[in-house]
């Protein structure tokens, strides 16, 4: 406030607004969910214009594997939201034992995320490794290279949701006191975790689970 | 926002409306033969009212949870009341400068030679964290 109210107590009551930031992620996840699309389309374009290349291809995936490695995925979208909870209730650090999971704080929920979602870009590379040594490269054939452009690019964004965790953990040990900013940015965060593991969950149904159904 | 709502419920009510009264007119149209419903119009109708007052019960919730009147839907307010908390914004920084130069670093590589990125990627990593804690080092540590 640079201006000296003449009046002790404003006309107006005080409006709960939506949080700028919290709204431009939204926005912003908009043009991601809009990427992704076109990712989407890529796949289902190729997918019906050689129907066998990608019958005889997906037959290659582990679905085992792959499913294990989801179910990692959406319980580290379970944490962040226990981190996030942790956040609006004000408690950037635990307050009880390290393995008192109930008086966790946003620090240790985030840390747990950020273990579990590396499991999960860990998993993808074996898995990754395993589909080259049988011979699906990104130029081997129209499959490999739509397999792995849309994992890949969803790879890439679980990464730099990973550097995310670290900033917003970053950001609660370098100050004393935890306020709506730190709060503001762990929020957010979710956010763009739950998009990436919805991407993910879509991503997986389209290139695992669809080729079982047909 | 009271106001907005009600305008959004009159118009889910049109809508709802106009696809029983165009329903009803092309059914008596074909000589009241109940097969020859035009389903393109009953159900963009129906499903514009559905979006009005979806619309409507958006707008109620936010009114509801906003904790009071807007300052625009108050007689007495003042221009300044809607001044919102716009948070906060840094007056001048290099950091997106420099996360530029990075970014560029990493593209360029990715066009005339991959070494160039591998110099670009930690430049980028430096420009984000650095971007991320400005506000919180040196005399902004709090």
């Amino acid at each position: 406030m640079t201006t000296t109210s003449a009046v002790s107590a404003p006309s107006t009551p005080v409006i709960n607004r939506p949080n700028p930031v919290s709204v431009g992620t939204i926005v912003w996840l908009g043009s991601e969910v809009m990427f992704f699309a076109g990712l989407f389309a890529v796949f289902f374009t190729l997918h019906s214009t050689s129907p066998e290349l990608f019958a005889s291809q997906s037959a290659k995936l582990n679905i085992v594997f792959s499913g294990i490695n989801t179910a990692i995925l959406v319980l580290s979208s379970v944490t962040a939201q226990m981190g996030v909870r942790a956040a609006e209730a004000m408690q950037p650090r635990r307050t009880g034992g390290v393995f008192n999971l109930a008086r966790w704080g946003t620090v240790e929920w985030f840390f747990l995320s950020f273990f579990l979602g590396a499991t999960f870009v860990v998993g993808q590379i074996y898995e990754y490794g395993v589909l080259v040594s049988e011979h699906v490269g990104l130029s081997s054939d129209s499959f490999g290279s739509v397999f792995y452009f849309a994992t890949g690019f969803h790879g890439l964004h679980v990464t730099g949701g990973l550097i995310a965790f670290l900033l917003v953990i970053g950001r609660i040990f370098a100050v004393k006191n935890f306020t709506h900013k730190e709060a503001t940015s762990a929020i957010v965060v979710s956010y763009y975790w739950h998009f990436v593991d919805v991407v993910w969950i879509a991503l997986f149904l389209a290139v695992y689970i669809l080729p079982l159904a047909q | 926002m009271r106001t907005n709502v009600n305008l959004m419920v009159i118009l889910g009510v049109f809508f709802w409306l106009a696809a029983a009264a165009y329903t009803l007119w092309v059914v008596i149209d074909h000589s009241w033969d109940w097969t020859k419903i035009e389903w393109v119009g009953t159900v963009a109708m129906a499903l514009s009212g559905i979006l009005a007052f979806f619309l409507a019960f958006y707008l109620s919730r936010v009114h509801k949870a906003q904790g009071g009147e807007l300052p625009q839907d108050v007689l007495t307010a003042d221009i300044d009341d809607d001044d919102p908390e716009i948070g906060h914004f840094s007056p001048w920084s290099w950091w997106p400068f420099v996360l530029g130069a990075a970014l560029a670093l990493v593209f360029l590589g990715l066009a005339v030679g991959p070494w160039i990125s591998f110099i670009g990627g930690p430049l980028a990593l430096i420009a984000i964290v650095g971007w991320n804690y400005e506000y919180y080092r040196n005399n902004f540590a709090r």
